[in-house]
């Protein structure tokens, strides 16, 4: 599985806030890399830096040094204008609420960054209804954001995230705003993404939703401290079982 | 959770004989409790003493059959009706590993909190793994729902405990370090460690995981042992 | 291109969605748009279907006939003409020399064969259910199909006998007659029967009637003139129909014959200019097609037009910056799944771009149906029938289109805010202070600065007032474009203020976003409303200082002039009877000839008279001098002041007045001195020995007689003016007295008894009569006296003098009431928006225990400092332009002065001093009453208690 190309690869990432006496570290030299069918699930406590890991990895934020390369491209250098673009082709974004745009329809939620790309609005729609589909989600397609629970727009959300070629979902506490058990099916539904071959970057404080990662990553003050293995079988239960 | 009150409620569906009980209560409960023959049977007689069953014939391989009796029924609704006390909780080996770690001036206390924590949270992983099979199945219907309900309802248990645990680290973590900090206020600042303690303790890890795996397994069963 | 449509069809749909969700913002800002280009189109449309097509005006003008021909009455000598037939001259240039007069024999220029019908009119005194009405009378055999077109029968039917007429229905509702009636003349007494109603297309409010050829004038003009008055003229014209009709060429050659021809074939197909020889000749251009006219009428409306859509930018632009501001965090979401700035800036533009479109269609449809629904009152209104009902869809698309531009460039500004925004900073919801930009300032103290010294420059050097003007629209739209920097300066002043007024001033400077457009707008409508007020109010007070009484104030006069006085009486009774008269001095006037003659006439029997001067005291720059010429060539402009300053003879002022006869010569008795406030006890001696009492030095010569000249004929008279020589004419010598001192007259130079008149063999007609009054007449009492005027079908000169009427008051209150308005509507806007942002603040408040009524006050302090600020600053920035203009004015007077001065034209030697006046009322007004009526009302429509926390992505 490693053998593959990663999607998202953080290279020695630092970001400082502020300078001078109001100077804060953010991040410090960060490397990740996260492959295609991996979740990867980033923990820590609040100030970490979760949030600006996410934001950098995604181009919403530029790293004071270091580099992030999402699918062989160094996004660190590009202007803002192909950021824009990259977010439109490769990364998706799903945050804690209110994620979809209120003036549209689910199924236009989806193809907005099609549509923006400069796809005919009917051929966008069509991506987008698939897509839906796919996540079990095509009853939902014309409704408006207002008409669906918190947990229908999250996964709509996803949906959108994966439009297209998309194939990276950085999601900054997706379950936050929701129950615990919507939580969990906006959880289940992203790792089944992943199963199918996407990355995903998970921010959360939550464990319980973390420990539905492949990886789970320790960040604390800006470094990542920790992280866990991806296991190879269901060692522990199992291991368990034959003991008794 | 009492293997007594376990059994009553596996025999109210209909007279089991005694290793047939132990097979669906493992099935039931997940394997997070293994039980052996010989506990099944202790309990079954001491059941028997109280009244709550009765040995009712044999079936077609000659196996002796236990039947739940009335007194038994009345028993598993105050049962079933009563909340778990939780007035003594089990000494736990972490508590007091941590407790033992302040102040110890050889330990890093974030050190050892990591570890536990990568552990658990690798133990939530993979509780969580099962559960999405667990949810697959249940959600595809079948013969073996109910059982599989249970299972879900074993392992969702396992993980908010879990999930408490981790919770419960990371309060430590951030209180322990508050009084560490204080206390080594007059010698080196807070700060220090900090940086130096990442990557060790990355490089620590996949040596010290299956020793913790192990660990939890036992850990996991005192509450079943100590619970009659 | 294809991907930048789809990705702006993505942004429009959003914005649509939008503008739907937020209803009332969309509906203002709409209505915002719309009114305007609701205005601007009905009156395109208006304008566009009455303008008439030509085929349609010259079915208005010669019905369905070829061609009228008139008669310009130069005697038969050949002419010139336009096209149209307006305008004509004689084609020779007799210069000074007299010109040909006369008429002319139309019958002979009608080519033979062709068909004519006869078009005379003439005006008659008609008698009515009120009284008399001085009335059009036309002949023209309307039935007959070459008439077609000239009038449309409304009711009844066309007259078929010399003794019926039809009549314009709008000369029945002023008659109060009707179908059925009977009408007759005055002397007149041959009754005629109206049996039908018409209109004039052209002329709805004209009052006609309408009679058989030859059925009224020449009876009513023998009938007048054996009453021994002077007949009303008639004119005819007429109507030719011929195969073939008469070309550009024909109409030349009939012209030849001294004939004005008005030809439907030239009317469709004009000659170029080029051919008309008429344009060809000194002072006869054909004025429609100058082109500088055009430029300056098309500047004047390009400026009009703009600034009216600034101010619409300016009032709209913070509702889309709400908009923009409220959906924030949509716009970060955009961000974030790869809306590029320019995508972001795409959908607030398309906010405008939607709203723009609503608004044109919106605005086009209801002018559209209003202008056809109000089609026959607009007919009314301007008098006129619509031709067809004319739809030009270029232009209405035009002003659609600059509805569509106003909603884009609303949303320029909050557009590209929007999208200078971080994703980031928009998905948190910081509220970030932006940084206002730098350049903006810059460029508006550049425009101030440039501005301001073109203004200066007109007014201090030049005396073009266009150069002021425009120096000013630019330092103005400087100050616009400087009002954020302007804002940042109240900032430093809230330190001091208590919390609500501190907190408003502090979210209005920190958030200049939304503060300066609405600051702007009521910058731009105060500062337009200030200068105008400004330099009307010093206008006014111009006006007031040069005004002069013609008559003692609170007195009256009335004279009539016509049929010799015969309504005098009627006058006389009626100014008695309906107005507090104290004193009543009746006046006749000297009069030469028959009668029945007006002053001034040149009807044969009429003749005039002239108060004499001796030659030597008459002016010497306005001596008549043998063989013409202007006298005053021969002095030197030093001369001409020397002798306009010190000469008795020249710096006689003459005081202004209502005197309508000869010489200030009035024959009546010591009243009028009385009225007209003259205590001299001498005069009323002289008056009662017989003697003329005079208020003038140059008119009494060396025996101190004044000489009264009768003439006779006319004629020899203007050709001995014309050669300097004296005109015949028997001279009558009167003793006279002069008034000693220089008393007030009001015009009145001379007086004498009608005795006195009769003696020195004068015969006198009554003219009218002065009145003082013991109060100021109501408005009532003017209304009825007007209305007994009207019923004697006589024109009666009437003059109430009421000291000085400031007529503009009207027109400052609209426009204080109009600046308020915008300054009440930008402030609330402003309001809205501060409101949406402080919502979190406002909970924060109220969490710390403030009071309820403190969200009151504060949107009402938000709503006034807004107001104040746009108020103070407009101020300031109207007072100087106006002040510029007055100067440049002044310098104009007062070279025009000198010149006038200099030239001998003027015996008024104060230079003229144009004061400048700040209109305080209007100003006090604007810079307290609006901010606090605008607080005030903020803090009414504002609820104490806060909706349920919104939701912020929503």
């Amino acid at each position: 599985m490693s053998a593959q190309q990663p999607v998202l690869q953080l290279q020695n990432l630092t970001r400082v806030h502020g300078a001078g006496a109001t100077e804060v570290h953010a991040l410090r030299g960060i490397d990740l890399a996260v492959y295609p069918g991996e979740l990867v699930a980033v923990m820590g406590p609040s100030g970490s830096g979760k949030s600006t890991l996410l934001t950098i990895a995604g181009g919403l934020d530029t790293p004071t040094s270091g580099r992030v390369i999402v699918e062989d491209t160094d996004i660190t250098a590009a202007s803002v204008k192909e950021l824009a673009a990259l977010r439109r082709r490769s990364i998706g974004y799903v945050f804690q609420d209110y994620n979809l745009i209120p003036a549209l329809t689910a199924a236009e939620n989806v193809a907005l960054p099609r549509e923006l790309d400069g796809t005919s609005a009917r051929k966008a729609r069509v991506e987008a209804l698939k897509a839906l589909e796919e996540m079990g989600l095509g009853h939902l397609a014309d409704r408006f954001p207002d008409e669906m629970s918190g947990g229908q727009q999250q996964r709509v959300a996803i949906a959108r995230a994966l439009v297209g070629d998309r194939r990276l979902v950085l999601a900054d506490e997706p379950t936050g705003a929701l129950d615990s058990e919507t939580g969990e099916s906006v959880l289940a539904l992203l790792r089944s993404r992943c199963d199918a071959g996407a990355a995903g970057v998970l921010v959360t404080h939550e464990p319980r939703f973390a420990a539905w990662a492949d990886r789970v990553v320790f960040l604390r003050d800006g470094a990542i401290v920790d992280q866990t293995v991806r296991s190879e079988a269901d060692s522990l239960l199992s291991g368990q079982v034959a003991e008794a | 959770m009492s293997i007594r009150h376990g059994l009553l409620a596996l025999l109210e569906r209909g007279p089991r004989y005694g290793s047939q009980l132990r097979t669906e209560f493992e099935s039931r409960t997940g394997s997070t409790w293994p039980l052996n023959v010989g506990q099944v049977y202790t309990t079954l007689s001491r059941l028997e003493r109280d009244g709550m069953v009765a040995q009712g014939g044999e079936d077609a391989a000659g196996h002796a059959l236990y039947a739940i009796t009335d007194s038994g029924r009345t028993e598993l609704r105050t049962w079933f009706g009563k909340p778990v006390d939780r007035t003594s909780p089990a000494r736990d080996e972490l508590a007091i590993k941590l407790a033992m770690a302040v102040g110890a001036p050889s330990v890093d206390i974030r050190d050892v909190i990591q570890s536990q924590r990568r552990h658990t949270v690798k133990a939530m992983q993979d509780y969580t793994r099962l559960k999405a099979q667990a949810l697959v199945a249940v959600e595809s219907g079948g013969a073996r729902e109910r059982d599989d309900v249970a299972w879900l309802l074993v392992l969702e248990q396992l993980i908010f405990q879990t999930e408490a645990e981790a919770r419960w680290l990371d309060h430590c973590e951030s209180r322990l370090i508050r009084l560490s900090a204080t206390a080594a206020n007059s010698g080196s600042g807070a700060d220090a460690p900090a940086p130096a303690t990442a990557p060790r303790a990355e490089e620590a890890a996949p040596a010290e995981a299956p020793k913790a795996a192990d660990r939890q397994g036992t850990d996991a069963s005192p509450p079943v042992a100590g619970a009659r | 291109m294809k991907t930048w449509f789809h990705s702006w069809r993505a942004a429009i749909r959003i914005a649509r969605r939008d503008a739907w969700r937020s209803k009332g913002r969309s509906a203002l800002v709409l209505a915002m748009i719309a009114l305007p280009i609701l205005g601007v189109s009905a009156l395109d449309l208006t304008l566009r279907s009455s303008e008439l097509s030509p085929a349609e005006r010259a079915d208005r003008t010669i019905g369905a006939a070829d061609a009228r021909f008139s008669d310009p009455t130069y005697g038969g000598v050949p002419i010139f003409q336009d096209p149209v037939g307006d305008m004509n001259t004689p084609a020779k240039d007799y210069g000074d020399t007299a010109w040909p007069s006369g008429p002319t024999d139309v019958s002979k220029a009608i080519p033979a064969g062709a068909t004519v019908l006869t078009d005379t009119s003439g005006s008659a005194k008609l008698t009515t259910a009120h009284g008399l009405l001085s009335t059009d009378v036309r002949e023209l055999k309307a039935a007959d199909p070459v008439a077609r077109g000239i009038m449309t029968l409304l009711e009844g039917r066309y007259p078929e006998k010399n003794d019926e007429v039809i009549a314009t229905s709008h000369f029945l509702e002023a008659s109060g007659l009707s179908i059925g009636s009977t009408l007759s003349a005055r002397n007149f007494d041959r009754p005629y029967r109206i049996v039908g109603a018409y209109e004039i297309p052209d002329a709805l409010k004209a009052d006609q009637v309408n009679a058989l050829p030859g059925a009224f004038h020449v009876p009513y003009a023998k009938a007048v003139a054996k009453a021994g008055l002077q007949p009303p003229g008639a004119t005819t014209t007429y109507l030719v129909r011929k195969s073939g009709g008469f070309t550009w060429n024909m109409v030349k050659e009939i012209n030849t014959k001294g004939v004005v021809v008005t030809s439907r074939a030239v009317l469709l197909d004009p000659p170029a200019d080029s051919e008309v020889p008429l344009y060809q000749k000194d002072g006869w251009g054909n004025f429609e097609s100058s082109a500088a006219g055009n430029a300056a009428e098309l500047a004047a409306l390009g400026t009009v037009v703009g600034l009216a859509m600034l101010e619409i930018c300016l009032l709209a632009g913070p509702a889309f910056a709400v908009g923009a501001r409220r959906s924030r965090r949509q716009l970060g979401l955009v961000g974030a799944n790869g809306g590029a700035r320019s995508h972001i800036r795409a959908i607030v533009l398309s906010g405008g771009l939607v709203i723009g479109v609503a608004a044109a269609v919106t605005g086009t449809v209801l002018a559209l149906i209003l202008t056809l629904a109000l089609q026959p009152v607009l007919e009314e209104t301007m008098g006129q029938r619509f031709g067809a009902f004319d739809v030009r869809p270029l232009e209405l698309l035009g002003i659609a289109l600059l509805a569509v531009l106003t909603g884009l460039l609303a949303a320029i500004v909050p557009a590209v805010t929007a999208s200078r925004q971080t994703v980031l900073a928009s998905l948190t919801g910081r509220r970030g202070i932006r940084r206002s930009s730098r350049v903006l300032p810059l460029i508006g103290l550049t425009a101030v600065l440039i501005g301001g010294a073109i203004a200066l420059f007109g007014s201090m050097v030049s005396e073009q007032f266009i150069v002021v003007a425009g120096g000013s629209a630019i330092a103005e739209l400087g100050v616009v474009a400087m009002t954020p920097a302007l804002v940042g300066l109240f900032g430093r002043t809230g330190r001091w203020l208590p919390l609500s007024p501190r907190l408003a001033l502090r979210d209005a400077v920190r958030n200049r976003g939304r503060t300066a457009p609405a600051v702007a707008a009521v910058l731009a409508a105060v500062a337009g409303t200030v200068a105008v007020s400004t330099y009307m109010a010093s206008t006014e007070a111009q006006y007031e200082a040069e005004y002069e009484a013609r008559l003692p104030y609170g007195a009256v006069s009335a004279f009539v002039m016509e049929e010799g006085g015969r309504d005098v009486p009627a006058v006389r009774e009626a100014l008695q009877r309906h107005f507090p008269v104290d004193v009543r001095a009746d006046v006749e006037r000297v009069s030469v000839g028959k009668p029945g003659c007006e002053p001034w006439s040149s009807e044969a029997g009429c003749g005039r008279y002239e108060v004499v001067i001796p030659p030597g005291n008459e002016c010497p720059l306005y001596v008549s001098v043998p063989g013409g010429g202007d006298p005053s060539e021969k002095f030197t402009p030093e001369q001409r002041r020397k002798l306009l300053t010190d000469d008795w003879r020249c710096n006689e002022t003459g005081s202004n007045g209502v005197i309508y006869v000869d010489g200030g010569l009035m024959v009546g008795d010591a009243k009028l001195l009385e009225v007209l406030g003259i205590k001299d006890a001498g005069a009323e001696k002289a008056l009662a020995e017989g003697k003329i009492v005079s208020f003038s030095r140059t008119q009494i010569d060396k025996n101190g007689a004044i000489g009264i000249r009768q003439i006779t004929d006319v004629a020899a008279a203007d050709k001995a003016s014309e050669e300097g020589r004296p005109a015949p004419g028997k001279v009558s010598s009167i003793p006279a007295y002069r008034v000693p001192g220089d008393p007030k007259t009001y015009g009145l130079q001379a007086l004498m008894t009608p005795a006195t008149a009769k003696a020195a063999g004068l015969s006198t007609v009554p003219l009218g009569a002065y009145a003082s009054t013991d109060r100021m007449p109501e408005s009532e009492a003017r209304q009825k006296l007007d209305g007994e005027f009207n019923k004697l079908g006589s024109n009666v000169e009437f003059h109430l003098e009421e000291g000085f009427v400031n007529e503009n008051s009207i027109i400052l209150l609209a426009l204080a009431i109009f600046a308020g308005l915008v300054t009440i509507g930008a402030a609330g806007i402003a309001t809205g928006l501060a409101q949406a942002d402080a919502e979190a603040d406002l909970k924060t408040l109220a969490a710390v225990g403030a009071p309820p009524r403190v969200r009151r006050t504060l949107s009402g302090f938000q709503c006034g400092v807004v107001a104040a600020m746009g108020v103070v600053l407009g101020s300031a920035a109207g007072l100087l332009p106006a002040m510029g203009l007055r100067l440049t004015d002044e310098r104009e007077r007062i070279r025009y002065h000198e010149q006038s001065v200099a030239e001998g034209w003027s015996t008024d030697l104060t230079p003229p001093d144009l004061p400048i006046v700040i209109p305080w009322e209007t100003l006090a007004g604007l810079l307290v009453a609006v901010p606090l009526g605008a607080a005030l009302l903020a803090a009414l429509v504002t609820r104490s208690r806060g909706a349920l926390a919104r939701r912020e992505a929503t």
